[in-house]
């Protein structure tokens, strides 16, 4: 079982500070490392990024599957940042402007214009929570291709009594909406990149951070906006 | 004397004698006195493990880890009754609402888990790599019997982790910045998920960090987990937070998990605790 592993080096991790620290009659002080730092002169700001990379906090160097290691996904880029600052609260005024401006530019169109999948497909993607963990049980993408995981968040089928409610419901999305140009268009922008429209959404930039390809997104679509979809009976 | 400051009299000495010292209270009690004084989705959705809760697995795997709390084990051939959990070595009534706290004694804020691995290496002399102290999920884990019992023995007092001590105070506010902090490739957060009140992942309704009421229970673990069938510890919640955030693994024991605990705690404070918890 794989969680050996990791407790051997916190307790391993343990022991040595715990020994120096008996030894050395340290306090309020943690070592990591070569170095002594003081945790109470940093801010909580730079302590956490600290904790996180610089004291064995995480497994970074565990592969992932679209190629590098944990570390890169624990980095957080600039939207990342920006939301995160708000803790909770309303992107407004200069600070949605900014988040939805770059939010767009993140958007990439499929070539051949934007089209409606397969929504059969597009339903198993939906209902599958599948891809991209890591840790003690790492998701293997060579037989089974990740989800959208739509259902954690958004009501959908009518007839699917389990499904979350963080997000707005689906239910009738292309019954009340048509599948016009436009209303491709917008679909596609908020799955690819939520933010372009919701300034801070707790929606995952599907497309955008490469979780979903094109083909897939396009799968989705059709199971939201078909009329034969049962999303849509 | 009126009546009714007749009936007042005897309650307000029975009352004067018992307001300031906490006892113990079974966890399906502190439950359902939560429920009977708020309104709740998160607390109220499952009437089938509030009906379950008395029979909890989660007592028997308690009362292996009194045992084994008491025996005499290790290279030292040692008992853990002289482990200190932050009010004095052996006293464990209320010690775990009062987790994660700084120890004097290694200089490091410390949870349950990371103190028990402590105490297990210097008062008994088990070796770091030893499986009694590896081994950290599972109810027939030494480490879970143990933490279940130390942490039954803190059920309906409430959560009052100390924050005098500036490392105390320094790991929980690093532990709220985690709490916030979107990352990897689906841009969660803690937040994202235990913001708002009354939200549903599928069909589980999530706690709120910011209600106290719901969090108490959130955070209370040692918990039977039904859908495992095992007794899981806060390290494996967070572990499988983690996990489902697609960030990595956290490491257990190591300060960043404590930071993130210690803020937990902090959010349920003056709540009181459910011990040992029963979730699904």
């Amino acid at each position: 079982m794989s969680d050996y592993k990791i407790p051997v080096v916190a307790g391993l991790a343990t022991a040595v500070v715990a020994t120096l620290v008996l030894v050395g009659g340290e306090s309020a002080v943690a070592e990591s490392g070569a170095d002594t730092v003081e945790y109470t002169s940093m801010s909580p700001e730079a302590l956490a990024e600290y904790l996180i990379f610089d004291a064995r906090g995480f497994d970074l160097d565990q592969e992932i599957q679209e190629g590098g290691t944990v570390r890169q996904r624990l980095v957080q880029d600039e939207l990342q940042k920006t939301c995160s600052a708000l803790r909770g609260a309303r992107a407004e005024g200069d600070t949605a402007s900014r988040v939805i401006a770059k939010a767009r530019e993140a958007i990439i169109y499929p070539e051949g214009g934007i089209k409606l999948g397969d929504w059969k497909k597009g339903e198993a993607l939906a209902r599958s929570g599948f891809g991209f963990r890591v840790g003690h049980n790492i998701d293997d993408h060579s037989d089974r291709e990740p989800g959208g995981n739509c259902y954690a968040c958004h009501q959908l089928d009518p007839d699917e009594i389990a499904y979350g409610t963080l997000g707005p419901s689906l239910t009738a999305y292309g019954k009340t909406r048509g599948t016009g140009e436009a209303m491709l268009k917008y679909t596609y922008e908020v799955i690819y990149s939520p933010h372009s429209y919701f300034p801070c959404t707790k929606m995952p930039r599907f497309g955008a951070n490469g979780f979903l390809t094109q083909e897939q997104i396009a799968d989705i679509m059709a199971y939201v906006m078909h009329p034969e979809s049962p999303v849509n009976q | 004397m009126s009546s009714n400051a007749i009936f007042a009299l005897p309650l307000v000495l029975a009352l004067g004698g018992t307001a300031s010292a906490e006892s113990y209270q079974a966890p399906e009690d502190v439950l359902q006195g939560i429920i009977d004084e708020v309104d709740s989705d998160y607390l109220t959705q499952s009437e089938q493990n509030l009906m379950m809760m008395s029979d909890n697995p989660a007592y028997w795997t308690a009362e292996e880890g009194e045992q084994l709390f008491r025996e005499k084990r290790g290279p030292r051939n040692a008992s853990l009754e002289s482990c200190d959990f932050g009010k004095g070595p052996g006293v464990l009534d209320g010690a775990y609402a009062e987790m994660p706290r700084y120890f004097d004694d290694t200089g490091k804020v410390m949870d349950l888990e990371t103190r028990l691995v402590h105490c297990m290496m210097t008062v008994q002399g088990f070796a770091a790599d030893d499986p009694v102290v590896t081994k950290r999920h599972g109810s027939s884990s030494d480490m879970m019997r143990l933490q279940t019992y130390i942490a039954s023995k803190s059920s309906g007092y409430k959560w009052n982790p100390p924050l005098d001590h500036p490392l105390e105070k320094a790991m929980r506010d690093a532990g709220e910045v985690m709490f916030y902090r979107r990352a990897a490739n689906l841009d969660f957060s803690c937040n994202t998920c235990h913001g708002e009140t009354g939200k549903r992942i599928r069909a589980s309704v999530l706690p709120n960090m910011n209600v106290p009421e719901e969090w108490t229970k959130a955070v209370s673990w040692p918990a039977y987990r039904v859908g495992n069938q095992e007794v899981r510890s806060s390290q494996h919640r967070l572990r499988g937070c983690y996990w489902q955030m697609r960030q990595g693994q956290i490491v257990a024991g190591s300060d960043a998990s404590i930071a993130l605990t210690s803020f937990w705690t902090d959010a349920a404070r003056g709540q009181p605790a459910i011990l040992p918890d029963m979730k699904r």
